[in-house]
């Protein structure tokens, strides 16, 4: 393609794109708002998974053994789970060891030195690969010989499972309206310019222009709105996240959100991406429908 | 070069446009297709450029079987068919030149290409010094030559003419013709539609008289009215279509 053409090509989506200019700054707007919503929402869910994730990868199910087992039948058993493809580890720890563990945990707290026996039994240690196993796990662990008890945090493990879901089940739907609405909103605009120079499209037509050439400033226009507006709105999510976030993080000790560190840069491509990506459906869409009759 | 074998259309509101057409049109001829209004003059040329499928017959345009064309295919068919219409069809933002590349443009013609077609066809239409003017600024004869100059500058074989001079007056409608004339000398053959019984009994060529969607004469040399014809010139409800899409009064073509 010489320089000519490019600048043919590129006068005419000028030409589309200054021709109703309160259109294209409508279509530029929503996909902006679709696109904050969007990143907001995903942003969100991103964390949120992130400390869910965290804290379900920390869940692990406690096998507390028989007084009378032996070290050697508690690594047997730990052999034994550890060959269950659910399970991720298993950590034999001896009571020496636990009531270790619990002194330092509780330093400080409570006065451990009081404690002149040791109450805690040999436990097992075991980890998932995927927290929704949680329950199966632990009801193969107490089918086991010498097993006393088997503990885990199964109520807190299924709600944050739960709630998890059900949150990313309402999120599609969200994005999925937002996504939709901006793309008729570009599509609608494209029909605008569309119908605004259809004069020049029955002469294009006329004069043997393929269809593909008479889509593709219409597609170019639709793209151009879709990343404009992707544009604008990365824009204000960074500066949203560079002034917010701190805050948060310092208001919120509680949780653990340093856990959730995302990829800006790639999630700012995603974002840009979604807005091309609705923009060229959109406009391909509206401008095939006008071509085809 | 073109022809049509036991053509019809019927338009899906049950008019029948054309009935059982058969004509051989050679190359580099120069005819006039005449008849009253809704005749099918213009549906038979919009067959020709694939604006419209036959409801049944083949159509061949240049060894192409126009009514079997896929749709991929239409835009090189159009490229070798130049289409001229009576209300010009050009671009009110454009410069004649612009108007003239455009149609070069939009087929993805190198810029090359299109510095060396526009001038020469803006030459031949007699343009050359108008060439950045908007075709607000021309006069409808010259407006008309822009046309002539937007179908010619894609080199096609064909030139399609549906009332090229309906909208001009009587000196402008000599031009036109004189330039059609040229450039079927040229070699390209140029098929003309027209009410214009003044420019067809002037020029003498082969007329095609279309009744009611049905060839009822063809002659070599002809006149507008086939040899015992004793009907007007033109009829009122030809002359009403032509005084409203003037926005005149009087019929142009008349007012000499």
């Amino acid at each position: 393609m010489d320089s000519g053409r490019i600048r043919f090509f590129l006068s005419e989506v000028g030409r589309n794109f200054t021709r109703n200019l309160v259109m294209q700054l409508t279509a530029i707007g929503t996909v902006t708002v679709t696109i904050v919503l969007l990143g907001s929402f995903l942003f969100t869910r991103l964390t949120f998974g992130a400390i869910g994730n965290d804290v379900l990868q920390k869940i692990e199910i406690s096998v507390f053994l028989a007084d009378t087992a032996t070290p050697a039948q508690a690594k047997a058993l730990a052999a034994t789970l550890e060959r269950d493809p659910r399970v991720r580890s298993v950590q034999y720890v001896p009571k020496a060891e636990g009531l270790r563990e619990m002194r330092d945990r509780l330093r400080g707290q409570i006065d451990t030195s009081l404690l002149t026996t040791n109450p805690l039994p040999d436990a097992l240690r075991v980890r998932l690969v995927d927290p929704t196993h949680a329950n199966d796990v632990a009801a193969f662990a107490r089918k086991q010989p010498l097993v006393a008890n088997v503990e885990y945090a199964q109520d807190s493990v299924q709600e944050l499972l739960r709630i998890s879901d059900v949150v990313g089940r309402i999120g599609l739907v969200i994005i999925a309206l937002l996504v939709f609405t901006a793309a008729i909103i570009i599509s609608n605009t494209i029909r605008l310019t569309v119908f605004a120079r259809r004069r020049e499209i029955a002469i294009m037509q006329l004069v043997g222009a393929s269809s593909t050439y008479i889509r593709m400033p219409f597609i170019f226009e639709g793209l151009l709105d879709g990343v404009l507006g992707a544009a604008i709105a990365v824009a204000l999510l960074a500066i949203a996240h560079a002034q917010l976030w701190p805050r948060l993080v310092a208001a919120l000790p509680f949780i653990p959100l340093h856990s959730a560190t995302i990829d800006g840069l790639t999630f700012a491509l995603q974002l840009l991406g979604v807005g091309a990506l609705v923009g060229i459906v959109a406009s391909w869409l509206s401008v095939g429908r006008y071509l085809r009759t | 070069m073109i022809s049509l074998r036991g053509v019809s259309l019927v338009y899906p509101n049950g008019t029948r446009a054309l009935d059982a057409i058969d004509l051989e049109i050679a190359k580099g001829s120069f005819v006039f297709l005449v008849g009253h209004s809704g005749t099918g003059k213009s549906s038979l040329l919009r067959l020709l450029y694939r604006e419209q499928v036959p409801t049944r017959g083949e159509v061949i345009v240049d060894a192409t079987r126009v009514d079997r064309l896929r749709r991929s295919k239409v835009a090189q068919l159009r490229r070798n068919v130049g289409v001229v219409f009576q209300d010009f069809k050009l671009l009110s933002d454009k410069t004649v030149w612009e108007n003239v590349a455009f149609a070069l443009q939009v087929t993805g013609a190198r810029t090359k290409d299109v510095m060396r077609q526009v001038p020469r066809v803006l030459d031949l239409v007699g343009l050359a010094h108008k060439s950045r003017m908007f075709p607000s600024e021309l006069s409808g004869g010259e407006q008309q030559r822009t046309a002539i100059a937007r179908a010619l500058v894609n080199n096609p074989k064909i030139l399609l003419c549906d009332e090229p001079t309906g909208n001009l007056d009587p000196s402008n409608t000599n031009e036109i013709m004189d330039l059609l004339h040229r450039i079927n000398l040229k070699g390209t053959t140029v098929l003309i539609a027209t009410h214009n019984a003044i420019v067809v009994d002037r020029m003498r060529r082969r007329v095609i008289r279309l009744e009611d969607g049905k060839i009822v004469a063809d002659e070599e040399r002809g006149y507008y009215l086939a040899a015992g014809g004793d009907r007007p010139l033109l009829v009122a409800e030809e002359l009403e279509p032509i005084r409203s899409r003037n926005g005149l009064g009087t019929n142009p073509l008349f007012s000499e």
